[in-house]
């Protein structure tokens, strides 16, 4: 069933539907990056998301689960995945009000649009860009204004993908794969990828 | 790909811990993905740290000794260490004299240290980055931003180590390196791509009868594709490039690295330094002393980095000042 809102044992479930989602496509991950830059995103992100999973589980707190996924992701992988996924988590953990039990949309939308902050201080990349930016930032605007938290991740995961999919078209203006200039466009770009696959997975959980 | 590897994901671990057995006298590794050295410095002295992924080998981790780096911080391959890696770095040689943190401006090294550097900072430790980007590969106009730092990083890491065991303060070792870090400049090129040794994909392929000038350190490409040329006129096309850069003019002497990526031979290596001096002369400038070697490399890709350094009577010193360092021993 739909939920309107999401409680601690839901968050956990997320991060561990993420983690799975993201460890299937490792290899296809790898090779995305790889047209473009060093060909190890879908190790790096496999790494982070694993490690956000299990220091999750034991969480006693909404804002707790996010800020020791965050932390677990900054330490246990590398590479600017690290930084950005790590920052985005704890970005949203900033966002959670003290002593949260449960995320409505209006919650989640305010939880997440901290967490795209987070990751905005770590990056200049906007959309255009092709980096994750291309899926964060739609995700995060399309849970604007939602009437149920189910409504909030399921829009979230679809502006995600959508965003991911135009990457294909766009030349890269950030990190390694700057320096191929027109040779860049026709792969996705491997990090607004893991968004997508984050967000969808984020969704099935509650849809 | 036909590698000597054992299990992919302990790569990082261990080439580590080889390298610190091999070398005992002079490093050791610390907890985790940290090379220091065997015999720290003094504390009273300022302390050079950098940071940077594996799988460049020597570089970094062989670049730590005395009149070198005292740390370095190791990420895995081809990865920057993470921002919470940096910042135990820096807890561990937090002193009064402060850390200098050479960083080098590949996107993830960058965000790594900046996050360090805001979490060190409200911690009262007293450090200060010099950021290394000085790949042309962008444009000799590009903006610092847009430039990767390359392995002209190693010779940057020998003066700021070498001021630094002097006893000189932070601003006064931060200020020798940066002026050395404004006269260089590095360019790559590549002949063959490589695999990451990691996930067994290839990166960046060539085409068989194709070079490519401008190839980062990772096998990203630069753009500048062109058919296989000689050993002189592809150092032409380089050094010309470089001294442009570093404004090479009438009686300047220069310091000039020849770093092989990992395939190209050291025979290869010393014919193309030979042509380089050879143009430093044409426009009566003087290459002093240099490097061919693998200084930092990018596993099994074909090609090398030029690096080229404008010298003045501190930056010829400190290059020549004592090191005992696994790859850099200098007898002072």
């Amino acid at each position: 069933m739909p939920k309107d809102k999401l409680e601690l044992p839901d968050i956990k479930s997320m991060f561990a539907a993420a983690s799975k989602a993201i460890a299937a496509r490792e290899k296809e991950l790898c090779a995305i990056d790889g047209v473009c830059g060093d060909g190890d995103h879908g190790t790096a992100i496999k790494g982070a998301m694993c490690a956000a999973n299990v220091s999750a589980k034991s969480a006693q707190s909404i804002k707790d689960a996010f800020m020791s996924a965050g932390m677990a992701a900054m330490s246990d992988s590398n590479g600017s995945t690290s930084t950005l996924f790590g920052s985005l988590f704890m970005g949203i953990s900033d966002g959670v009000p003290e002593g949260a039990s449960d995320l409505d949309s209006n919650r989640l939308y305010t939880a997440f649009s901290a967490g795209l902050a987070a990751v905005r201080e770590n990056t200049e990349a906007d959309v255009g860009d092709k980096t994750l930016m291309d899926a964060l930032i739609p995700a995060v605007k399309a849970m604007e204004s939602c009437k149920s938290a189910a409504e909030s991740l399921a829009k979230a995961a679809e502006a995600a993908n959508i965003g991911a999919r135009n990457t294909v078209e766009l030349q890269a203006r950030f990190g390694r794969a700057r320096n191929l200039g027109e040779r860049s466009k026709g792969v996705p770009d491997a990090g607004a990828m893991s968004v997508a696959t984050i967000f969808s997975a984020f969704a099935g959980v509650v849809s | 790909m036909k590698k000597f590897i054992n299990k992919p994901e302990n790569l990082t671990n261990e080439l580590l811990e080889g390298l610190a057995l091999a070398y005992n006298d002079k490093i050791k590794l610390d907890d985790g993905k940290l090379v220091v050295r065997a015999f720290p410095k003094s504390q009273d002295k300022v302390a050079v740290i950098s940071m940077g992924g594996s799988g460049h080998e020597p570089a970094i981790s062989g670049f730590v000794g005395e009149g070198l780096l005292d740390a370095s911080v190791v990420g895995d391959i081809f990865a920057a260490p993470n921002a919470m890696s940096v910042l135990a770095a820096l807890r561990k040689f937090k002193r009064d004299a402060g850390i200098l943190l050479v960083v080098l401006n590949h996107a993830g090294d960058v965000m790594s240290a900046n996050m360090a550097l805001k979490l060190a900072e409200r911690e009262g430790i007293k450090v200060k980055k010099i950021l290394v980007a000085e790949d042309i590969s962008a444009g000799i106009d590009a903006p610092k931003s847009e430039r990767r730092g390359l392995a002209g990083c190693i010779p940057l890491m020998k003066v700021a180590g070498a001021v630094a065991e002097t006893g000189a303060s932070l601003e006064e070792v931060f200020s020798v390196a940066e002026k050395f870090n404004g006269r260089m400049a590095t360019l790559a090129v590549a002949m063959s791509g490589c695999t990451h040794p990691q996930t067994g994909l290839p990166i960046t392929e060539l085409p068989a009868d194709e070079m490519e000038i401008g190839m980062g350190q990772h096998g990203e490409g630069g753009g500048g594709r062109s058919k296989i040329l000689s050993a002189d006129d592809t150092a032409k096309i380089m050094f010309e490039s470089l001294s442009k850069a570093v404004d090479l003019k009438f009686g300047d002497s220069a310091f000039l690295m020849l770093n092989g990526s990992g395939a190209t031979t050291p025979m290869e290596l010393a014919i193309v330094y030979r042509a380089a001096v050879k143009l430093a002369e044409n426009i009566g400038a003087k290459i002093e002393f240099g490097i061919v070697d693998e200084i930092l490399t990018v596993q099994e890709m074909a090609g090398f980095q030029m690096v080229l350094c404008v010298l003045d009577d501190d930056s010829r010193k400190y290059l020549k000042a004592r090191s005992n360092a696994p790859y850099w021993t200098c007898l002072g």
